[in-house]
């Protein structure tokens, strides 16, 4: 009798001490717990600012979808699992795909919905709403999706979005995002992801065990903040010339590669198009199939690469007037000076041939310019050779070559090459051939016509020759224009701001390279005449062709000009990667450019002069 | 029926002779617990039907108000007359058990009940009282005219045809409860020890087979729910069975309560529905989560003063008979408590035990309303033969 007391007192003794455990000791840890199981915060998504032009046309805008999604922790156990295999068999995957989909997910953040399907069709969306009861879990949420309603246009540019990277979650989960959101990956859209992210909604709320919304109901919320308007400076009926001239020209040239073109409003630096060929679907990383997305990453015509700003190429002819403004600049050259320019040159007991090594005589450097004489320059290069100094490597500098432009793309940009002693002596090799580590006549000579090592991006060549066609500013190249709100009012300036340097001449002292580049584009003997002599009389262009030799056989082709001459709006870079002959394939992508931003007919351009 | 719970003074004499050596503490802790239980009832499940917030309160205050009555006519059974009956009373049992495998209606995969037109009825609850009371007059028959061996076989037998029919209805919790009370009238009516150790390697050994080496030849003698909960408070860390959750949620849900407890109206977990079975299995967690580990405490100290005066009241039985019935309806609360508040706080397995005078339930609360009736009538008469050994 006393030993059934004893053994009574015993177990309750062990239930009292067993609760004290629990409640007196742990209780604060199964406080939080019980919090967590009560309270959910309800995601309210907020849109993606939209990205416009500069004259409020869209390029990027949000639509509203509804997303299947599942919610974990109401998918445990075996009810979870059969939910989750039901519907995968109900829309035609395998077996297990949502539930590796949902494992996956739970691993990255635990409480938050996972996405099964994006954009469910009308189809599914009815599946669903008929089947609620049987699908505890599964749900419908809204959402926003990029719409891109010029399809690939401008994709470089404006880049992608896509999930948030796992290598950098921590970095955003910082900024205060989901881990399951969407965020700017390229371009554009990643640079300023500070005012096209939409911060969403958040509510916190009591729920019961089935997750439907109970008792205290909303204890706390922040409502969405849709993402800012961001406005370009993108024209976009320019962009479509460039894009349309781009496509046409790279399909006449048979064999060409890729292409690229820039056009920028030389006094301010604003980005009036931006193309680069091949070219992929925005959209590709958020709907795109795993085929498709593989295929854009590993396609060795690199899609990808936005060659405006980050295709290297050899600067070739076009660098002819910035050597021309180098050697005025630094006194190499008096205007008015006339250089004896054969078909080729003897120097430094090397011979160095000039183009199909045809004859001008003595000419100055307008003359020079127009016909593109090689000759003529090398004899500029032999002369920067022979002074002390190194003033081609320097103002090729001044003109923004051989470094980032700073255009609001900083990834994707590449620098070029200007070379010089330093360069020299990193690349040579010491071993085999060591006289090469030093900075030779024939460095010069060849850097005078753009080529040896001298590698240029599109974006580059068109801030320089904006800076001989402005006057001497060197801007800073911009996409943005402003944040602007639904009304158009500006928000905040992304333009103004911009850096301008100034290449620090005398009025007029660039006057010759710029009578040079009028010529090359109208005179007589001009290297792209045929295409632009025959533009109106307000709509001059002044410009350069350029044929770049490379290491395939077939040359690149370039052209770089402002217009209207006197006083530029438009200053456009085209390069035809194995176009052959600047004047034939990059000359017509700038014209066709140039009328759709000056006005005038497009059907101009061509209708010069031929020449012999 | 109030006028009993109040102080007797000016009460009438034939009240006085009618409630002569009634254990006052024992029904006033079965009443304050009876009570409390209704409370916390209807706490519990106010959102748990959405037309009806009262639904299970009303049931279980009728349901209590039944037992009380019925407790009151217990107070006046002679157990001596009723011992005549026995064999019926057994027939009774193992019928209206069996009769549950065979007509019963099913509920989350047990079928515990049988249908008397309106009313359910779990007739394994009223068997525990009946058990005990069939066992203590096996017992005290047979006591001195047969072997303690024989005797022992013979009550684990009467014991196990109506276990293992509770068994198989699946209900383990209750068919150990039946194992229970039969052990505690074979301990208080003083057979040998051997025959415990016996027995618990007879159990431990049958443990073995039916989870471990039956399922292992390809012969599952327990639905996988009760495997699930038999062995899921080992380890429920990483559980995501039924059971597991359910224990986790008990948890959470005790812990949460904290020292004090977060009130009627705090108690997420209970109300929230993030419990399961909080009104009937798990009623010791909503009374630990809303008031803390002061009102499980108490409640423990409650059940605590109810088992003391069974055992006082054993002490006093005038016959072996009553002595060994009071054994049974001990052992039997004491069985139950601790199991159901062992498993609610994650030291025992999830073996769907009530929790005695506090789990809904019309059948449970009316057995365990009569068997605090039979103890109080037995202790009544004790005490009368003490007087009368007195003078």
């Amino acid at each position: 009798m006393a030993s059934f007391a004893g053994l009574a007192i015993v177990l309750l003794v062990v239930l009292v001490v067993r609760l004290w455990f629990l409640q007196v000791i742990g209780g604060a840890g199964y406080q939080e717990r019980a919090e967590a199981n009560r309270l959910r915060t309800v995601i309210t998504e907020a849109p993606r600012g939209a990205i416009t032009d500069r004259n409020g046309k869209a390029l990027v805008t949000s639509k509203e979808v509804l997303n299947l999604v599942a919610q974990p922790q109401d998918l445990v156990g075996d009810a979870g699992a059969r939910t989750l295999t039901r519907l995968s068999a109900a829309l035609g995957h395998p077996a297990g795909y949502f539930a590796a989909k949902v494992a996956r997910a739970q691993k990255a953040s635990p409480f938050e919905a996972v996405v099964l399907e994006e954009d469910a069709s009308p189809q599914l969306q009815a599946y669903v709403e008929e089947r609620r009861a049987q699908l505890p879990g599964i749900d419908l949420q809204s959402a926003y999706k990029r719409e891109y309603p010029n399809g690939t246009m401008a994709a470089h540019l404006l880049g992608y979005t896509g999930p948030i990277p796992a290598e950098s979650a921590r970095k955003y989960r910082d900024q205060g995002y989901l881990g399951n959101e969407t965020v700017g990956r390229a371009g554009i859209e990643s640079q300023y992801e500070e005012y096209l992210r939409g911060i969403a909604g958040r509510q916190q709320v009591e729920v019961d065990a089935r997750g439907d919304i109970v008792g205290r109901g909303v204890i706390s919320q922040t409502s969405p903040r849709p993402g800012q308007t961001l406005r370009l400076s993108i024209d976009l009926s320019v962009q479509k010339a460039l894009e349309r001239a781009l496509a046409r020209e790279v399909a006449a040239a048979g064999t060409s590669t890729g292409a690229a073109g820039v056009a920028i409003d030389p006094k301010t630096g604003a980005v009036l198009a931006m193309a680069s060929l091949p070219t992929f679907k925005p959209d590709v990383f958020e709907s795109g199939t795993p085929r498709e997305i593989q295929r854009v990453l590993t396609s060795p015509g690199r899609p990808l690469l936005d060659r405006a700003i980050g295709g290297e190429y050899p600067a070739a002819s076009t660098f002819k007037a910035i050597i021309g403004s180098a050697a005025l600049a630094s006194g190499l050259y008096t205007p008015g000076e006339q250089i004896e320019s054969p078909g080729s040159l003897m120097l430094y007991k090397t011979r160095f041939r000039g183009f199909n090594n045809k004859a001008y005589g003595a000419i100055a450097l307008p003359q020079a310019l127009e016909v593109s004489s090689d000759t003529f320059f090398y004899t500029l290069g032999d002369r920067s050779y022979r002074r002390p100094g190194w003033p081609l490597q320097e103002w090729s500098h001044r003109f923004g070559l051989g470094k980032a432009t700073g255009i609001d793309l900083t990834e994707g940009e590449s620098a070029g090459l200007i070379p010089d002693l330093a360069y020299k002596r990193q690349t040579c090799d010491r071993k085999v051939d060591p006289i090469n580590c030093s900075w030779r006549p024939g460095d010069s000579i060849n850097m005078s016509i753009g080529q040896g090592n001298v590698l240029v991006t599109p974006v580059q060549m068109a801030v320089a020759y904006g800076a001989i066609g402005n006057g001497g500013k060197v801007v800073t190249p911009t996409l943005g224009n402003a944040v602007v709100d639904n009304d158009g009012r500006v928000l905040r300036d992304l333009l103004s701001a911009r850096a301008k340097n100034d290449l620090g001449l005398p009025a007029g002292v660039l006057d010759q390279v710029k009578q040079g580049l009028k010529l090359a584009a109208n005179g007589n003997s001009g290297t792209s005449t045929p295409v632009f002599g025959g533009l109106p009389r307000a709509f001059k262009v002044a410009g350069k062709t350029g044929t770049a030799e490379n290491s395939s056989k077939i040359d690149h082709a370039w052209f770089v000009g402002y217009a209207p001459a006197d006083d530029p709006t438009i200053v456009v870079a085209v390069v035809i990667e194995r176009g052959g002959q600047g004047s034939n394939s990059a000359a017509p992508a700038v014209c066709v450019t140039m009328a759709a931003s000056l006005g005038f007919a497009e059907s101009r351009c061509g209708s010069g002069a031929k020449v012999n | 029926m109030t006028t009993l719970t109040g102080e007797p003074q000016g009460v009438g004499a034939r009240l006085r002779q009618a409630t002569g050596g009634l254990d006052w503490w024992l029904l006033g802790m079965a009443l304050a617990v009876s009570g409390f239980g209704v409370f916390v009832v209807r706490a519990a499940t106010e959102s748990d039907v959405a037309s009806n917030s009262g639904f299970y309160f009303t049931r279980q205050l009728a349901f209590t108000v039944v037992g009380l009555v019925c407790l009151f006519f217990v107070l006046r059974l002679n157990l001596d007359d009723l011992s005549r009956y026995v064999w019926t009373i057994y027939a009774i049992l193992v019928a209206s058990v069996g009769a549950v495998l065979v007509l019963g209606a099913s509920a989350r995969g047990s079928t515990r009940w049988i249908e008397l037109g309106p009313v359910r009825v779990q007739p394994s609850e009223l068997g525990k009282v009946l058990i005990a009371f069939v066992l203590a007059v096996v017992v005290v028959e047979r006591l001195k005219a047969i072997e303690p061996a024989r005797l022992s076989w013979m009550v684990l037998g009467l014991t196990m045809l109506p276990a293992v029919i509770v068994f198989l209805q699946p209900d383990l919790g209750t068919a150990l409860v039946y194992v229970a009370i039969a052990v505690a009238i074979l301990w208080v009516a003083g057979q040998p020890i051997t025959h415990f150790i016996v027995a618990g390697a007879v159990i431990v050994a049958a443990a073995g087979m039916i989870l471990y080496v039956l399922p292992a030849a390809g012969l599952d003698v327990l639905r996988p729910y009760q495997v699930d909960r038999l062995t899921s408070f080992v380890d429920s860390g990483g559980d995501r069975t039924q059971s597991g959750y359910q224990l986790e949620q008990s948890k959470v849900a005790i812990g949460s309560g904290g020292a004090f407890g977060k009130g009627p109206s705090g108690a997420t977990q209970t109300i929230n529905d993030f419990l399961p079975e909080h009104h009937t299995d798990f009623i010791f967690a909503v009374v630990a989560e809303m008031f803390g580990f002061l009102g499980g405490g108490l409640l423990i100290a409650a059940y605590f003063i109810i088992i003391w005066r069974a055992i006082v009241i054993m002490r006093l039985a005038p016959t072996e008979l009553e002595r060994l019935v009071v054994a049974g309806i001990a052992a039997m609360l004491a069985f139950e408590v601790f199991v159901n508040i062992g498993m609610n706080v994650g030291i025992m397995p999830i073996t769907g035990i009530p929790l005695p005078l506090m789990s809904y339930g019309g059948s449970h609360t009316l057995t365990n309303l009569v068997a605090v009736g039979v103890l109080l009538r037995i202790g009544m008469r004790g005490r009368a033969a003490q007087a009368a050994g007195a003078a």
